[in-house]
């Protein structure tokens, strides 16, 4: 620590460059998983907030929400017990004069069931009356208000905001909550349909029908449209800028290790130990990443703090502390190149003659 | 009495026909309070001579004995050990750690070696003999070859060595410097009752020296013994 701290404090120039470097790394791959995270909590923020373990959709609809309707005929031969509950999804432009027109999901729900009673509001009152809805945050960060009449797609039946609902996001769209019983209305749909899906606290639950399957939550969400491509994708980007940290960390020390080599030698000449010169590189090292990360944790604070709602990134601080652990790691992994060099010193090398 | 010794010393480096034989059947004995002085042309096996003594290798064959222990029979770590407590080695060049001051030349040591090094008032003194201690502050870049020298011979006289091996110890240094040096290598052969071996081209040194020995072709001689 000693020789590193001192090496860093005389040679400031060269080691803020290497520290920049580092920064700018960090800074990218935590912005680049703030926006994963933020994204994938857009997928999937109305289904966590919900904390269900199943979901229960009709058989040939491909694991989609979209495409599955379950009729009144299977859940009848079913019992529906407190830890179920009713959806019934239809994607929908929600507009009002004078207002930013919102791709949104209707999702409708009955009221006495866990998903209406436990929805926690920003503002307003639950929905009540069949044409009432409870809307997300993003309707009023985009002018909606309270008591404002809202229309679906071409239909003429408006729809009142009773309250705002922070989080309830599902394939990126605001949700609307809104009673079941206007949802085949919506969906323009005539039948014996009872719901798209029953979602289930229960990981067990099943219907006694032949033509709907339970699926877990996770196996759902990963068939969300695009979601694992989108993950995968922000997962592949956050990897390789791993590995480029690892690379640009293993050629400065290694370039800075080589200038040094005849110091070390003499050093090892005068007896001091291998594992003093190694700890100094791994010391400096880890130096140079800590550095660098608290400047791009501070860079990345003040991001999230100017960065409009509307971008979709998440600070999650345990996540990004992996992060920032993983990079650390990293560095101490780019810095094993170097060492090898330093127990290879020939002290006899700066004897000459 | 006697602190170091060579002992039908031969080394061999490359094989086949580029096979060369650098040092000749070599006895040499360094004694407590003697300053040694080795002076032979570049190429001669001088510097082999001196790492080879100062157990940084071996040689191809014959025993290298420090206070009576065969430096062959050490570990890597004793050997270690070995020169960092008893052995002061002095360089021509790269002596000094570049982004150290003067003052954390020293401290570096005091992390390594805590015990048995000079006081901060005999540091003091030497420094002032050797005329750098207004210099406690300053890099290694910002100081003459001559201080820089001056430094490393501080900076090997610090932990109060058994042996003193330097190699060109005098390189950068004027007539009236070498003088001074001269003095502090003989003072500290007497005083710390140290082995000096100085391997050097310099003959000024000579007037400072005990034995003088000639090295020519990786055979040793000695030329004068006082």
């Amino acid at each position: 620590m000693f020789l590193s701290l001192k090496e860093i404090k005389k040679e400031k120039f060269r080691y803020g460059l290497i520290i920049g470097m580092i920064v700018l790394i960090g800074y990218l791959i935590f912005i680049l998983t703030s926006l994963s995270m933020g994204l994938a909590n857009q997928n999937t923020d109305a289904i966590n907030s919900w904390n269900v373990k199943s979901i229960v959709l009709d058989k040939d609809a491909n694991t989609s929400l979209t495409q599955s309707l379950i009729t009144s005929d299977a859940v009848k031969k079913s019992k529906i017990t407190k830890n179920e509950a009713y959806l019934g999804q239809a994607a929908v432009v929600a507009k009002k004069n004078g207002l930013t027109k919102e791709s949104a999901q209707y999702l409708g729900l009955k009221e006495n069931q866990f998903i209406a009673k436990n929805l926690k509001l920003t503002a307003g009152h639950n929905f009540k009356k069949s044409n009432e809805v409870v809307v997300d945050e993003k309707f009023q960060n985009d002018g909606y208000k309270l008591g404002d009449k809202i229309k679906f797609n071409s239909a003429s039946t408006a729809y009142t905001i009773v309250g705002f609902v922070k989080n309830a996001k599902l394939n990126i769209a605001p949700v609307i909550y809104g009673n079941i019983d206007n949802w085949l209305a919506i969906k323009s749909l005539n039948g014996p349909f009872r719901a798209s899906a029953i979602v289930s606290k229960n990981a067990n639950f099943k219907l006694k029908d032949n033509q709907v399957k339970t699926y877990s939550i996770a196996n759902f969400i990963s068939k969300l449209p695009g979601y694992s491509a989108q993950n995968s994708t922000f997962t592949f980007m956050i990897g390789f800028l791993m590995i480029i940290s690892l690379i640009v960390i293993a050629v400065f020390l290694y370039i800075l290790t080589i200038q040094k080599i005849q110091n070390y030698a003499v050093l090892r000449a005068q007896g001091i130990p291998s594992r003093t010169l190694v700890s100094a590189t791994l010391s400096q090292s880890v130096i140079l990443v800590v550095s660098g990360l608290i400047i791009a944790t501070i860079f990345t604070a003040i991001t999230a703090f100017v960065m409009p709602a509307a971008v979709p990134m998440s600070f999650n601080i345990p996540v990004l502390s992996a992060v920032g652990l993983g990079l650390v790691l990293t560095g101490l992994l780019g810095s094993l190149i170097p060492i090898k060099i330093i127990l290879n010193v020939d002290p006899v090398s700066v004897i000459g003659g | 009495m006697t602190t170091l010794q060579l002992t039908n010393i031969n080394k061999y480096f490359g094989t086949g026909t580029s096979r060369v034989h650098v040092l000749k059947n070599i006895n040499f004995t360094a004694k407590k309070g003697e300053v040694n002085l080795v002076i032979g042309p570049s190429g001669s096996g001088k510097s082999t001579f001196l790492t080879i003594a100062g157990g940084l290798q071996t040689p191809t064959d014959g025993t290298v004995q420090l206070e009576g222990q065969p430096v062959k029979s050490m570990s890597s770590k004793q050997r270690d050990a070995m020169r960092l407590n008893s052995i002061g080695f002095v360089l021509q060049s790269y002596s000094l750690v570049p982004y150290l001051t003067v003052n954390e030349q020293f401290k570096l040591v005091r992390k390594v070696k805590k015990e048995n090094n000079l006081t901060n008032l005999s540091l003091e003194r030497l420094l002032d003999k050797l005329g750098i201690n207004d210099l406690r502050n300053k890099y290694p870049g910002e100081l003459s070859g001559g201080q820089n020298q001056r430094v490393a011979i501080a900076r090997a006289l610090y932990t109060k060595p058994d042996i003193l091996l330097a190699d060109e110890p005098t390189a950068a240094l004027d007539s009236e410097r070498v003088v001074e040096v001269g003095k502090i290598l003989q003072d500290l052969a007497r005083a710390q009752n140290t082995a000096v071996i100085i391997v050097t081209h310099d003959l000024r040194l000579t007037d400072f020296a005990d034995k003088v020995y000639k090295i020519m072709d990786g055979q040793m001689s000695l030329q004068m013994a006082q």
